[in-house]
């Protein structure tokens, strides 16, 4: 297993790499550095430099720390995010080569310790609740689970670790009063950001949906990271709304993978075969569905009176 | 419910109060909410200690009392962002909704059997939770709550809790996917007995169904030979033992299946998702019944109208103001109409005055 600097590099969140730190000062070639690596995670460029040098590692480690720190100024969601999915995508790019040891001790710094049972592996329920992601593969109901351990694969450990690494790295502490380098450095990024439809966000939101709608939509205006069946579902739903390709692909650049090629391609072709829009009963199973409005398909929903609709909405249907 | 109801109601509450037993884990760290009025009228309230608790119970009685399945930094503060979260028990609400006023007690024991499935097999079996962690109340009306306390699940957030419901209610469960044909030639290869989750239930269920009424799955069982054939089958997870075609076997397992969830955990009011809600405090009483949310030890025997009841007190005599149906209660109570006078047990009397179908009888005899 890689251990030391090498370890600390690939692994910046680590007990190790803030060991690594400690004495470490904060200098303009840094900061340009975090610039850079947030620009990176902004066009979901994961590709990483060989760094031979102790020093070079280093710098490289801080960078990841100043990044934070002007994240943590800034506390733009968008840019949050985007860097939580890039580096965590990252880490999976690393966990895929290598040993079993590493990957453990990776998988650690999160409490995620599997254990063996029958020659296979598991994990402890709390998180692998903790931990999975919204993919009806993940789903629990579709899992073997005995006393609280839940059966995984090798590889899903590692999904797991990368979501993991992607929940720590948006949680952002606040930071206040950051040195004038962060503040200059938050400002200049600020002015290269693209900037969001939020003209066609604001239509939507002010649109009537149903609960499992509003809520994606929530959801992605906080620039959060959405899977698969959510995008597929939400595309099908806002084409059956009426809503052109050029409004919905707008409307998915809130998201932190962002790609206009891969969403219109995906767009287009939800159009053209003509998908579905999935029942309440696939909605939930996907685990998207988070109210009870006994209306079969989310289609139904413009069916309702208002006064049911605000019901359902409170709660108090 | 008139004045003299309510007083007569606040009088037994409060001598309840003085001397009952809460166990409330970390009450100084728990946001309290009262209810006279509806179940919740106000909320943000906390207590230092039991003894705080109690002396509030006693000297305002309120109809119902609630608690927090959260714990804060600052239980009192408003709005919720500012209390500070720390946690919060897994809670689950079961109950029944049917028609009328008193259509669910006759099912409380159905109710309760799903109580016993959701401790038993899910709780401390699939999430392995420890006994001593879990908690089961009766709810003082029409159901139960299940708390479970184990540090491991105190962290999760709504979106991890709300998976665990959907787990135990079997949504997107698809128990074709546990069968497969496998080798040459093909055999129905699916789950065993003494596997965990749903699979093992399933395997579990049908052979039981087997046994308790062979002839259900096909009329071929009814034979001994030909079910315990299929049956030995299925404990080595070969389902093929049998002259009936496979996938004519996995349909008929529908009703096994469909059987499997525990499907009165309720979700609309969201008691194990949304990290904000207030539960029935245990031990506390529901003020629509009079009975009391009693933590209980031993569910099988659990008999709300015997244990939940407030105990003591002298009969009342009380004048029905409706028709009442006949109640199968610790004895079959009723049916009564409207205009009868009688004397009633004290607890009878409280639940129908504060179902509002009685008032207390002013006739002197
Ligand atoms: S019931 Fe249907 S429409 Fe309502 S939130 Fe669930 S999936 Fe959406």
């Amino acid at each position: 297993m890689e251990e030391g600097l090498g370890f600390a590099v690939k692994y910046p969140f680590s007990a190790s790499a803030k060991a690594a730190l400690s004495g470490t000062e904060l200098n303009e070639r840094i900061v340009d550095m975090a610039i850079e690596r947030l620009k990176k995670a902004l066009k979901g460029d994961k590709s990483v430099k060989m760094l031979l040098h102790d020093s070079d590692r280093k710098e490289e480690i801080a960078s990841y720390a100043a990044a934070r720190m002007i994240l943590g100024h800034l506390r733009n969601n968008f840019l949050t995010n985007s860097f939580a999915v890039n580096e965590s995508k990252k880490v999976h790019d690393h966990l895929d080569k290598e040993d079993v040891k590493t990957v453990d001790a990776v998988a650690a710094e999160f409490g995620i310790v599997s254990g063996s049972a029958g020659g296979k592996m598991d994990i402890d329920l709390p998180t692998y609740l903790k931990f999975s992601t919204r993919n009806p593969h993940y789903r629990l109901i579709n899992r073997r689970l005995i006393c609280g351990r839940v059966e995984i694969t090798y590889d899903e450990k590692k999904r797991l670790v990368e979501e993991a690494v992607r929940k720590h790295i948006e949680i952002i502490p606040l930071v206040k009063d950051p040195p004038d380098i962060i503040k200059s450095a938050g400002k200049k990024l600020v002015e290269e950001l693209p900037k969001t439809e939020s003209r066609i966000i604001a239509n939507v939101k002010e649109g009537d949906h149903p609960p499992c709608v509003m809520r994606l939509l929530e959801e992605m205006k906080k620039h959060q990271n959405l899977p698969h069946q959510a995008r597929v579902f939400l595309s099908s739903y806002l084409i059956a709304a009426g809503m052109n390709d050029d409004e919905i692909t707008g409307l998915f650049s809130m998201l932190p993978d962002f790609s206009e090629k891969v969403t219109r391609y995906q767009v287009g072709h939800i159009r053209r075969k003509e998908y579905n829009v999935a029942s309440c009963a696939t909605v939930m199973t996907y685990g998207l569905c988070c109210a009870v409005c006994k209306i079969g398909s989310p289609l139904n929903w413009h069916s309702l009176d208002d006064y049911r609709k605000k019901a359902i909405r409170e709660g108090t249907a | 419910m008139g004045a003299n109801e309510v007083d007569f109601a606040r009088k037994v509450f409060a001598s309840y109060y003085g001397k009952a037993e809460f166990r409330i884990p970390k009450i100084e760290q728990r946001e309290f909410g009262i209810g006279n009025q509806k179940k919740i009228d106000a909320r943000h309230l906390n207590f230092g200690n039991a003894q705080e608790f109690r002396n509030y119970l006693c000297n305002n009685t309120p109809m119902f009392v609630s608690h927090s399945t959260s714990y804060y930094d600052f239980p009192g503060a408003s709005p919720m962002q500012k209390k500070g979260w720390r946690g919060a028990d897994l809670v689950f609400d079961l109950d029944i909704h049917a028609e009328g006023k008193y259509g669910a007690y006759a099912h409380l024991g159905r109710v309760r059997e799903d109580v016993i499935r959701l401790v038993n097999e899910f709780i401390l079996g699939d999430f392995g939770v420890k006994k001593e962690h879990v908690v089961v109340a009766f709810s003082g009306n029409r159901g139960y709550h299940v708390h479970v306390r184990d540090p491991a699940y105190l962290a999760l957030g709504g979106d991890e809790r709300r998976e665990l419901v959907d787990y135990i209610m079997g949504q997107g469960l698809n128990y074709t996917e546990f069968f497969s044909l496998e080798g040459r030639p093909a055999k129905l290869i699916g789950p065993k007995p003494s596997e965990g989750g749903y699979r093992g239930r399933l395997a579990r269920g049908t052979i039981r169904l087997l046994e308790e009424s062979p002839g259900t799955l096909s009329r071929l069982f009814s034979k001994e030979k030909e079910r315990n054939f299929f049956i030995s089958g299925i404990n080595e997870g070969n389902w093929s033992r049998t002259s009936l075609k496979s996938n004519d076997i996995v349909e008929r397992l529908k009703p096994v299946a469909a059987n499997l969830p525990v499907n009165s955990v309720d979700t609309d009011v969201g008691v194990t998702q949304d990290l904000s809600k207030l539960i029935r405090v245990p031990n506390s009483i529901h003020g629509d019944t009079g009975l009391i949310a009693r933590i209980i030890d031993d569910i099988a025997k659990f008999n709300p109208w015997i244990d939940a009841r407030i105990p003591g007190g002298a009969p009342i005599k009380v004048r029905f103001i409706e028709d009442v149906p006949a109640i199968e209660m610790d004895e079959a109570v009723g049916p009564f109409k409207k205009d009868d006078e009688l004397e009633l047990p004290q607890y009878q009397a409280l639940f129908f005055m504060l179902k509002g179908s009685a008032i207390i009888s002013d006739a002197k005899d």
